[in-house]
């Protein structure tokens, strides 16, 4: 591939970065455009999350279409000073995948479904929408202790209870609470997050 | 605040605790502004988390969202009894869905001239690319070349070409005041019958399939930022890019 050849034909505004905020409040307001821009910028994500949290691709699907029409649906509910306008998205996305595994007990399938090979995933999209967040992320996960890596990742990844997780590396459950807070604060100072 | 329940902020926003918890949890925060702060935190930092592992989603997702979408009555706002801010803050996107902004490179005052001659030549040729195979292959309707030749000739058009690893090259017209982009290829090796060029779009949140190329292809909802990849597929196209682009370009 070679390095593209750039032309400018006239002078380029200043290109402000989407506002997914701004966005979000146009789509309260049935903005049909606006919307398919939320949903070209959350799709990916709000798919992410719950694939990595119910792992079956058809049920992720469907579960990813419920989360983005909640997001068409409770677009006025979206209050720009409570949170960025991806954490309220990627909230409902989190909440609705683990309801859904809490709801129909579905351990037993989820550990069929984990026996399955995954589909290959070396394909370019992973790529393009792993690296940054992703090495940032990982980069700050090696900060962490390993009760404190552990925990959140089976908790938020995963979806697991406290209990299920206190289980799972056989501590107590008062130290799994802790360890989660503690491991979540170290991420957000070293991520930078400023809320 | 109470120790025991302001642990919880952690399992609260990694939805690691139970109901019961939940509600109790949600009933001190109304109370507990240091919770609350925290939590603030916490949540954005979990959404990093979120974000680490976008994928994107199969193209049929997208139609079937935006059709239950537009057939689903939206919920009204809630009541004003907490008042919004006049003048809402403004939140920048998180870091990773921002672009650094494309600067001009240096040294660029003199041939500038040029550049847009050449750029000009560049939309007649896309514009003559497009319309005479649209119209060879029977591809695009008219209303689809109209489109294309109002990207094209918008004021804010933007030209890039890229030579693509299968020959050839790729142009892509941008018009960021309509958010859409042309994009068309000449030279371009020619496949067997079971492969097919295929056009995605490329954000941070992953790739989105413009469909197959024809000739030349209509983007909608591109923004600055984003990129122009052309892939080589099986026949018919496929939902996620499986190969290695040919060409890639900025809008």
């Amino acid at each position: 591939m070679s390095r593209p050849e750039t032309r400018q034909w006239q002078p380029e505004p200043e290109a402000a970065p989407p506002d997914l905020a701004a966005l979000l409040s146009q789509v309260a307001r049935g903005d049909h455009r606006a919307f398919e821009l939320v949903y070209a910028e959350l799709s990916g994500p709000v798919y992410g999350v719950v694939r990595q949290v119910l792992r079956d691709p058809a049920q992720s699907e469907e579960v990813a279409q419920e989360v983005l029409l909640d997001i068409w649906r409770t677009a006025s509910r979206f209050d720009p000073d409570r949170g960025s306008a991806a954490a309220w998205a990627l909230t409902i996305a989190h909440r609705r995948a683990v309801d859904r595994i809490r709801s129909e007990n579905a351990c037993s399938r989820r550990e069929q479904k984990a026996a399955e090979p995954e589909p290959a995933e070396d394909d370019v999209v992973e790529t393009v929408a792993a690296t940054l967040e992703y090495q940032r992320v990982h980069r700050c996960m090696d900060g962490l202790t390993g009760l404190q890596r552990e925990s959140i990742t089976l908790a938020y990844y995963s979806g697991y209870s406290y209990p299920q997780v206190a289980q799972l590396l056989g501590v107590a459950l008062g130290t799994v609470k802790t360890r989660i807070r503690d491991g979540l604060i170290r991420m957000r100072d070293c991520m930078g997050v400023t809320w | 605040m109470r120790d025991d329940l302001h642990v919880l902020t952690g399992g609260y926003v990694l939805d690691a605790i139970s109901d019961a918890e939940r509600e109790e949890f949600e009933r001190h925060l109304q109370h507990c502004p240091t919770c609350e702060t925290e939590v603030r935190g916490l949540r954005e930092t979990a959404a990093r988390l979120a974000l680490a592992c976008a994928v994107t989603p199969p193209a049929r997702m997208e139609r079937r969202v935006l059709a239950a979408a537009y057939q689903t009555r939206q919920l009204p706002p809630l009541s004003a009894d907490r008042p919004r801010r006049a003048h809402p803050r403004r939140r920048a996107l998180p870091r990773h869905l921002t672009l650094p902004p494309r600067r001009a490179r240096p040294g660029r005052a003199l041939p500038r001239r040029l550049a847009v001659l050449a750029a000009a030549a560049s939309v007649a040729a896309a514009v003559a690319l497009g319309i005479t195979q649209l119209s060879a292959q029977h591809q695009l309707d008219q209303a689809r070349a109209t489109a294309i030749a109002r990207v094209v000739t918008a004021p804010d058009a933007h030209v890039e070409t890229a030579r693509s690893s299968a020959g050839g090259n790729v142009t892509v017209v941008t018009s960021a005041a309509l958010r859409e982009a042309v994009v068309s290829t000449s030279g371009m090796a020619s496949l067997p019958s079971s492969r097919v060029y295929q056009v995605w779009v490329l954000s941070p949140s992953g790739a989105r399939s413009a469909g197959l190329m024809h000739g030349s292809s209509l983007l909608a909802a591109v923004r600055p930022g984003d990129r122009i990849g052309i892939t080589v597929e099986p026949a018919g196209g496929t939902a996620r890019p499986t190969t290695t682009p040919v060409a890639i370009l900025p809008v």
